[in-house]
C-alpha cells in the first residue's frame, strides 16, 4: 500500500506545496487547476521513468548520472541538489515556526525543539517507521477536501478551470504556474523515488507494481493539491471578488497565513487542522529530505553512507545531513523574516530551473540501450517527457528573463 | 613547435623534465603527445585513455595509449612510447591504429572511472575516482583504484588550484589485486568486486554484506558462482526480502540445493516467506527426509516453540557406550550447531532422556548411555508460546529445551538464545553471549 511512489508524492505536498497551492487558489481562483491536470500526466511519466531506471539498473539516479555523465556534471548536480534541498529544509522549518505561532508558541522555542525531534527521528527510528507515521498524519490533508466541498464552490466553474486551459494576463500568473510546477515535480522527488525503489530490491518484473504505485500516489497528491486550490479559490478568492481586495496580502503570505485566512470560512477547528497539517508536513520533510540528500550525494561520490556507521567512519555523510538540518533550522532562527521569505522564494525558483536540466539527464540515460536494455523509453513517454522538459524549461527561461528585466 | 599555450613549458625547460614513475590516470589524460623524428618533436594529439588487454592479471600492464588526434581517437602501442614525463608523451611513430573494440579490452577511463566497486572489507559500495598507475617490473601497470576524496578533488582539478590541500587528505586506495572484474568484461556496466574465488574465502556475514549491496541481478550471479555450502552460509545472513529475490532468480533445483544446506530453522524461515506452490516445488527437489523436517517446521507459527526450534541436534540410542558416543560427536560436531546436550531416543524417536556434554566427558568410557542419562525430561509442546518456552528454559537453567509431541516423540530443540531473541527487543539481544550461528548472525546484524 505505502509504496515509494505514494510516499514520494506525499513528501511533495510539503510546506512549500501548501503555500503555493493556497496562493494559487486565493489569487486566481480555479484558473490554475488545468495546469495541475496537465502536470498529473507529466508527474506520472517522470516518476515512472525514475522508478523504471531504479528497477532495471539497481542504481540510484545519482549513480546513473555519475556513470553516464562523469564527475564534473555530477559534482555540479550534487552541489545544486544539496543547496536546493537545504533551502527546502529551511522552508519546512519556516512552516514549523509559522504553525507554532498559530498555536501561540514562540518559534524560538519550537524550531530548536523541532530540530531535536528531527535528529531523534533520524537517528533513533527506522526510516520506514517515520514514513508511516507521517503519511498516516497526512490524512489531515483530507480536511482540505472537506473544506473544499463545504465551501460550496460552483462545480461548473471548477470543472471549467480544470479542463479548459486559460491564461490570466497578469505577470504573477506565470510566477504562480512556475511555482506550481516546481513544487509538484520537485527535482529531489525523482532521486528520492529511484533510491527507494532500489532499496526495496525491486526489479524489472516489478514494474507493473511500481507503475500502479506511482499512478495512485501521483493522482492522490494532485487531487489533494487541487482541493487546496479549490478551498482557497471558493473562499478567499471569492471574498476578494466581492470586497474588491483580498483578505490577506497574497504576495508575501505563507502557509500559515492561508490557514488563518481560512478561519472565517472554514471555522477554527479546520484552521487548527491546517496548522497541524503544516507542522506535520514540515517535520516529515525536514526529517526525510536532509537524510535522503546525504544518501544521494554519497552514492554519487562513492562515499560511506549509513546510519549504522560511526561519525568518523562516514564523516561526510553525517556532515551532509546534519549540516542540511542545522542550516535549515539556523536560517529560520537567524535570518530576518523578510529575507527568509526571499530566500525560500529563490529556492523554489532554482528548483524550477533545475527540473528541466534533471529531466534532460534522465531522458538521455533512459534512452540508452546499454543502460536500460529493452526498457528504454517508449515513444509516448519520450514525447511527454521531452515535452515536459521543453515546456518547463521555456517557462523557467521566460520567468528568469522577466524577473531580471522587471525585478531590477 | 612545442605544447601550444602551456605556460609551464618554459619552466620545465629550465629544469629537466621529470620522468614518470607513478601517478594517476587523471593527471596523464590531456597531456600532449609528440612524435619525435630527427630530434624534432611534432604534436600529434593528447592522451585520452589507456588500454589494458589482460585485465585478469594481478597488476595488469597497460598495452596502449589512446591518443585524441585530429583524425579521431587512435591507439599507440605502449612499445612505441619512448618517453613519458611531466612534459608529455613521446612516441616513435604517429599512432595509426583505430582503437580496439570495447568488448575486447578494458579502457581505464571509459570503463573504470566513476564505476562502482564493492570494497573487500565488506564496506559499502564505493566508486572509482581515479586509477593509480606505476612503472614496475619493466612495464606501466595498473596499481590501485583511488576511491577517496583526494581522488574526487584531483579529478575536479583541485590539484592545479590548491596542490597543498590534496597532499593533506589521506589517500584511500584499493590495491588492484583486491579488485577484479566481477564477471567477464561486459561491454557496458562493469561492476567491480572482489573476484569470485576471493569471495568464497570471506566470512559468511561479510559475504552477505556484499551480496546485500549488489543489485538483485548481480547478487543472483554471485550466489550462482558459489558452492552450495558457502552460499547457504551467506544466505543465512541475508534479509528475507533479498533471499526471496535471489531464490526467484536461481532456478528451482539450485535453490533447493542451497536451502538444503542451510540450518533447518533458517531454511524454514525462508520457506515460510514463499508462496505455498513455490515451497512445494522446492521441497520436491530435496532429499525426502530433509523435506519432511522442513515441512513440519514451516507449519509452526513463528512465535511458538515449533517456529523457534531447529532439527539440528545430537541424538543417540540408549545402548551406546560413552566412548562410542564421544566418537560420534566428534564426527558430527562440525555440522551441528548445538552439541552441549545429547538427546537419547529409541527406534521410534521417542525421547527417553537427556545428558549434557559435561556428564558424558566425566563418565567412564565403557559405561552405557542409559545408565548415566537424566530421565526427568523437561520438554515443551510445539504450540507453546515463545515467552513460555523462554520461561521454562530460564526456570530450569537450560541451554536448550527439547520439543516433543503428545506421545513424547522428539521434534526438535529450542536453544536459549533463540528463545531469548524471540522475547527481548532486538536492541538488547546484541549484548548477550551466543553459541549458535543463528544467534551470531543476529548479533552481527544488530552491531554497527
Amino acid at each position: 500500500m505505502l509504496g515509494p511512489g505514494f510516499i514520494t508524492a506525499s513528501a511533495g505536498n510539503d510546506v512549500g506545496g501548501i503555500a503555493t497551492y493556497s496562493a494559487a487558489g486565493a489569487k486566481f481562483g480555479y484558473a490554475t487547476l488545468w495546469t495541475l491536470v496537465a502536470l498529473t500526466v507529466s508527474l506520472i511519466i517522470v516518476q515512472e521513468m525514475a522508478g523504471r531506471m531504479g528497477a532495471v539498473t539497481g542504481q540510484g539516479l545519482a549513480g546513473l548520472i555519475r556513470e553516464n555523465f562523469g564527475l564534473r556534471t555530477t559534482f555540479f548536480a550534487m552541489v545544486a541538489l544539496f543547496f536546493v534541498n537545504t533551502g527546502i529544509t529551511a522552508t519546512e522549518f519556516a512552516g514549523i515556526a509559522a504553525a507554532s505561532e498559530i498555536f501561540r508558541v514562540s518559534h524560538y522555542i519550537t524550531v530548536p525543539l523541532a530540530t531535536v525531534v528531527v535528529f531523534l527521528l533520524v537517528l533513533r527510528l527506522p526510516n520506514r517507521v517515520v514514513e508511516r507515521i507521517f503519511v498516516a498524519f497526512s490524512l489531515i490533508y483530507l480536511s482540505y477536501v472537506v473544506s473544499g466541498v463545504q465551501a460550496k464552490p460552483d462545480w461548473g466553474q471548477v470543472a471549467r478551470g480544470a479542463f479548459v486551459p486559460q491564461i490570466v494576463h497578469d505577470p504573477a500568473f506565470l510566477v504562480t504556474v512556475v511555482g506550481l510546477i516546481g513544487t509538484t515535480i520537485s527535482p529531489y522527488m525523482q532521486f528520492f523515488l529511484q533510491s527507494a525503489v532500489v532499496d526495496k530490491g525491486a526489479r524489472a518484473r516489478d514494474l507493473p507494481m511500481i507503475r500502479a504505485d506511482v499512478i495512485v500516489g501521483s493522482v492522490l497528491a494532485i487531487v489533494l493539491a487541487g482541493f487546496m486550490v479549490i478551498a482557497n479559490g471558493a473562499t478567499i478568492y471569492q471574498a476578494s471578488l466581492h470586497t474588491g481586495h483580498p483578505p490577506l496580502n497574497i504576495d508575501t503570505a505563507q502557509a500559515q497565513d492561508f490557514a488563518l485566512a481560512l478561519q472565517p470560512f472554514a471555522g477554527t477547528f479546520a484552521s487548527l487542522l491546517f496548522a497541524f497539517g503544516i507542522l506535520n508536513a514540515g517535520i516529515f520533510t525536514a526529517t526525510v529530505l536532509p537524510l535522503s540528500t546525504a544518501y544521494i550525494v554519497c552514492e554519487a561520490f562513492g562515499l560511506e553512507a549509513s546510519l549504522d556507521r560511526r561519525f568518523r567512519e562516514a564523516p561526510i555523510f553525517y556532515m551532509l545531513f546534519g549540516g542540511a538540518i542545522l542550516l535549515g533550522a539556523g536560517l529560520v532562527l537567524l535570518v530576518p523574516k523578510a529575507s527568509l521569505f526571499k530566500l525560500i522564494f529563490y529556492a523554489q525558483v532554482v528548483q524550477g530551473i533545475l527540473l528541466p536540466l534533471e529531466l534532460v539527464l534522465m531522458l538521455i540515460v533512459i534512452n540508452r540501450p546499454r543502460v536500460m536494455g529493452s526498457y528504454v523509453n517508449s515513444l509516448a513517454a519520450n514525447v511527454i517527457g521531452w515535452g515536459t522538459a521543453v515546456v518547463i524549461g521555456g517557462l523557467a527561461l521566460v520567468y528568469v528573463w522577466q524577473s531580471i528585466a522587471g525585478g531590477s | 613547435m612545442i605544447g601550444e599555450g602551456r605556460g609551464e613549458v618554459t619552466a620545465t625547460r629550465i629544469s629537466e623534465p621529470v620522468p614518470f614513475h607513478d601517478g594517476f590516470v587523471s593527471e596523464l589524460v590531456g597531456r600532449p603527445v609528440y612524435v619525435e623524428r630527427d630530434g624534432e618533436r611534432r604534436l600529434v594529439g593528447r592522451v585520452a585513455d589507456f588500454v589494458v588487454e589482460r585485465p585478469q592479471d594481478t597488476f595488469p600492464h597497460i598495452d596502449a595509449v589512446i591518443v585524441k588526434t585530429k583524425h579521431g581517437e587512435l591507439a599507440a602501442p605502449i612499445a612505441d612510447v619512448t618517453l613519458l614525463d611531466s612534459d608529455g608523451l613521446v612516441v616513435k611513430k604517429a599512432p595509426t591504429v583505430v582503437r580496439p573494440p570495447d568488448d575486447e579490452a578494458l579502457y581505464l577511463v571509459e570503463d573504470l572511472f566513476d564505476k562502482q566497486i564493492v570494497d573487500v572489507d565488506g564496506r559499502k559500495v564505493v566508486r572509482i575516482n581515479d586509477i593509480e598507475v606505476a612503472r614496475t617490473g619493466g612495464a606501466l601497470r595498473v596499481v590501485a583504484a583511488d576511491i577517496g576524496v583526494a581522488g574526487l578533488l584531483r579529478r575536479l582539478g583541485a590539484g592545479k588550484v590548491v596542490p597543498a590541500l590534496l597532499e593533506r587528505i589521506p589517500r584511500a586506495l584499493i590495491a588492484w589485486d583486491n579488485v577484479a572484474p566481477l564477471h567477464d568484461l561486459s561491454p557496458t556496466q562493469i561492476q567491480l568486486s572482489v573476484s569470485e574465488h576471493r569471495l568464497a574465502r570471506l566470512h559468511p556475514s561479510e559475504l552477505a554484506d556484499i551480496i546485500g549491496e549488489l543489485s538483485a541481478q548481480d547478487a543472483a550471479r554471485v550466489v550462482k558462482s558459489l558452492d552450495d555450502e558457502t552460499a547457504a552460509d551467506a544466505f543465512e545472513h541475508l534479509e528475507p526480502e533479498v533471499q526471496r529475490s535471489i531464490i526467484d532468480d536461481l532456478g528451482t533445483e539450485r535453490a533447493a540445493d542451497i536451502i538444503e544446506e542451510m540450518d533447518s530453522d533458517d531454511a524454514a524461515d525462508l520457506l515460510g516467506e514463499l508462496s505455498e506452490a513455490r515451497q512445494n516445488e522446492l521441497l520436491a527437489e530435496m532429499d525426502s527426509e530433509r523435506a519432511d523436517d522442513l515441512r513440519e517446521l514451516v507449519a509452526y507459527a513463528e512465535d511458538t516453540a515449533g517456529g523457534l526450534m531447529t532439527t539440528d541436534y545430537v541424538w543417540i540410542f540408549p545402548h551406546r557406550t560413552v566412548e562410542g558416543t564421544i566418537a560420534k560427536i566428534r564426527q558430527i560436531a562440525p555440522e551441528t550447531e548445538f552439541i552441549y546436550y545429547l538427546y537419547v531416543l529409541d527406534q521410534a524417536e521417542k525421547l527417553l532422556g537427556v545428558l549434557s556434554l559435561r556428564t558424558l566427558l566425566l563418565a567412564e568410557p565403557n559405561a552405557t548411555i542409559h545408565t548415566i542419562m537424566d530421565q526427568s525430561i523437561i520438554s515443551v509442546r510445539p504450540d507453546l508460546l515463545a515467552e513460555d518456552v523462554a520461561s521454562t528454559i530460564a526456570r530450569y537453567d537450560l541451554l536448550a529445551c527439547p520439543v516433543t509431541d503428545e506421545h513424547g516423540t522428539m521434534l526438535g530443540i529450542v536453544t536459549v538464545d533463540d528463545a531469548i531473541d524471540a522475547i527481548i527487543p532486538e536492541r538488547l539481544t546484541k549484548k548477550l553471549p551466543r553459541f549458535t550461528k543463528r544467534g551470531q548472525r543476529r548479533r552481527a546484524e544488530a552491531a554497527p
